[in-house]
């Protein structure tokens, strides 16, 4: 039923001694980036959010280290992405947005043709990954032109190197880039914890699935790891 | 509820600052009622899967 062999699905990872049951979905750097950004966007959205809320401390020089280190850990994630990983694996394309239709015809029971089974990422697993990735860089763009306006070890502040008008455009794509993430982070935690998806979470902990976890929840023909 | 956030400049000029902190809870609530819909929604009516 399983038509990979075990050896198709270790990818860069030497690291992984494996029970024969056991198939890598996340390699261990990708997890590393993935709790790296995670922790930072916490922090940054705790910096900025905490002091609206009354709660004041020092939060200026917390926060725009921490977005310095989650712009270096994107950079680290975008390049290693595009060299090293099978790109076409996160690419939301047609079948995607067929998939996506049948799985919601099917999901309210509209259709009773079951959705057919992804690849290593499904529709919404790509969207929620797409909508990260925009709101993230958006956050992080904005965030270092914001920079200008801090004084750092390198340079003192500058309020005036942009008018009014483009400073204030530019807090507010921040701004909506923020509370953008907070329901983006809801909902990714929530699926995150649901029974069904529980596998993915493990997955992005430990980095394996099993292979009937595989077998039931993936088509091999659409999971390329050659 | 306000949209927008504006501040006085030094030279008494309106500024924009961002958008209202208003609109945070309006984000949150967005988060809260999918999520409690969601899981009303499978727990009450799971679809059905044949295989």
């Amino acid at each position: 039923m399983v038509a990979a062999s075990k050896e198709n699905f270790i990818v860069n990872d030497k690291s992984a001694v494996l029970a024969p049951d056991k198939l890598i979905r996340h390699v261990r750097l990708a997890r590393l980036l993935h709790w790296l950004m995670a922790i930072c966007v916490l922090v940054l959205l705790t910096t900025s959010l905490l002091p609206i809320a009354e709660i004041k401390f020092s939060w200026v020089t917390l926060h725009w280290v921490t977005g310095l280190i989650l712009a270096v850990t994107a950079l680290t994630h975008i390049l290693w992405s595009l060299f090293r990983t099978r790109i076409r694996q996160m690419v939301f394309g047609l079948r995607d947005m067929q998939d996506a239709v049948r799985t919601l015809l099917w999901f309210f029971r509209i259709s009773g043709q079951e959705p057919a089974k992804p690849g290593k990422y499904s529709p919404a697993q790509k969207l929620i990954h797409h909508g990260f990735a925009v709101t993230i860089l958006a956050s992080i763009v904005t965030g270092l032109l914001m920079m200008v306006k801090v004084d750092t070890p390198l340079w003192e502040r500058n309020p005036y190197w942009l008018s009014n008008a483009s400073w204030g455009i530019i807090y507010i794509i921040h701004d909506l880039a923020s509370m953008l993430l907070v329901t983006m982070i809801m909902l990714h935690i929530y699926f995150a914890f649901r029974p069904e998806k529980r596998l993915y979470l493990r997955s992005m902990v430990l980095g394996w699935i099993s292979r009937s976890e595989y077998a039931s929840h993936h088509d091999p023909t659409r999971w390329e790891n050659k | 509820m306000e949209i927008l956030r504006y501040s006085s400049n030094a030279w008494g000029q309106k500024a924009l600052e961002g958008l209202s902190w208003d609109l945070l809870w309006v984000f949150f609530s967005i988060g809260a009622v999918f999520i409690v819909l969601h899981a009303l929604y499978m727990w009450l009516l799971p679809p059905k899967k044949t295989s």
